[in-house]
């Protein structure tokens, strides 16, 4: 089974190395997508060993991970695609356990759930707006997960070819969650950790990125046929 | 009068403008058409401001000023949403082309 890890980056020079290096073992391959750093995020994901594919022009982490997508499935011919973050905050031992009922039919996606599982010093404020944009999403969507803007995810090649994602920024979170449902795919939701530390916490999503967020959730809903 | 005046000098200066323009082959017949049909009565109201109060009446409402201001909002809307949905499309596109270039280069060590 080829595993494929998909890793949107911006400006992630400082992190991306290590996280690189934690994660060679678990997949077969790494697919970087530089989304317009002006940092050497580049050098550091090539000299890792991973595929590095640049956008030109800064386009969003939703975006990124269609484009790592496409790669992954057209090149690569990956039977099975992680989600994952530049940034250190995943924990990538954790993805056997995530792949398994992938790698054995049961389902067609598997979501992680940091709130299942365990976010290692998260503030306050990032958990209260991150449950009320769940709990926003369930809503919407009718299905019940708990933690819809968890990026750690694995896909079959079924689903990934499914989820094709429009959305180019971070509403793209609520846009795979309203897939599932429109496509009839099979998932699950398994509980993960997340460690925040001071920098990630930094570059982190904002209060107003997530007003942000709302308005392009709003956007995909008027403009686009999910 | 001042008003007037003014007006019609900027739809004549306009209307020439536009001409020039397709000319130039800057924008197509359709436009330039459009856009003199525009200028033209902006400059037939100017001369004559009784022409709108006919309309006006003819449609319901009291005073062809008001008229204006009324069409005029409802065509400024459209233009705005007919813009913000070619905004959104151009987006789309400009992902799509980042991200086929994206993959043409794709490089690996």
């Amino acid at each position: 089974m080829k595993i494929v890890a998909i890793i949107p980056a911006f400006n992630e020079e400082k992190r991306i190395g290590a996280t690189l290096l934690a994660l060679k073992s678990y997949v077969q391959e790494m697919v970087v997508i530089d989304d317009g750093s002006l940092d050497g995020t580049v050098q550091v994901a090539l000299d890792s060993g991973a595929h590095v594919l640049k956008h030109l022009v800064n386009r969003g982490q939703g975006a990124s991970l269609q484009t790592g997508t496409e790669y992954a499935l057209r090149v690569l011919e990956a039977d099975a695609i992680v989600h994952f973050d530049a940034d250190g905050q995943m924990d990538p031992s954790e993805i056997p356990t995530l792949l398994a009922p992938i790698a054995s039919g049961e389902v067609d996606i598997v979501i992680g759930s940091r709130f299942l599982g365990e976010a290692v010093n998260i503030p306050p404020m990032r958990k209260f707006f991150l449950k009320l944009a769940t709990w926003f999403t369930a809503v919407i969507s009718g299905i019940p997960v708990t933690d819809t803007h968890n990026g750690f995810r694995v896909l079959s090649r079924k689903a990934a070819k499914e989820i094709r994602i429009s959305l180019d920024r971070m509403a793209h979170a609520s846009e795979i969650i309203d897939l599932i449902v429109a496509k009839n795919l099979r998932y699950r939701e398994m509980p993960v950790t997340i460690h925040y530390s001071a920098e990630s916490r930094a570059k982190g999503q904002s209060t107003l990125s997530a007003v942000m967020t709302l308005k392009d959730f709003f956007k995909g809903r008027f403009f686009d046929d999910v | 009068m001042i008003f007037q005046a003014l007006l019609i000098t900027f739809a004549f200066f306009a209307l020439a403008k536009t001409y020039r323009q397709y000319q130039h082959r800057k924008v197509s017949l359709y436009w330039s058409v459009l856009w003199a049909v525009i200028w033209v009565v902006l400059i037939v109201v100017a001369c004559i401001p009784q022409t709108t109060d006919l309309l006006a009446n003819y449609v319901g409402v009291e005073k062809g000023a008001d008229l204006f201001v009324y069409s005029s909002i409802v065509i400024l809307f459209y233009a705005l949403y007919r813009t913000l949905t070619r905004q959104e499309k151009i987006q789309k596109e400009l992902t799509d082309l980042v991200r086929e270039i994206a993959i043409l280069e794709a490089k690996k060590k």
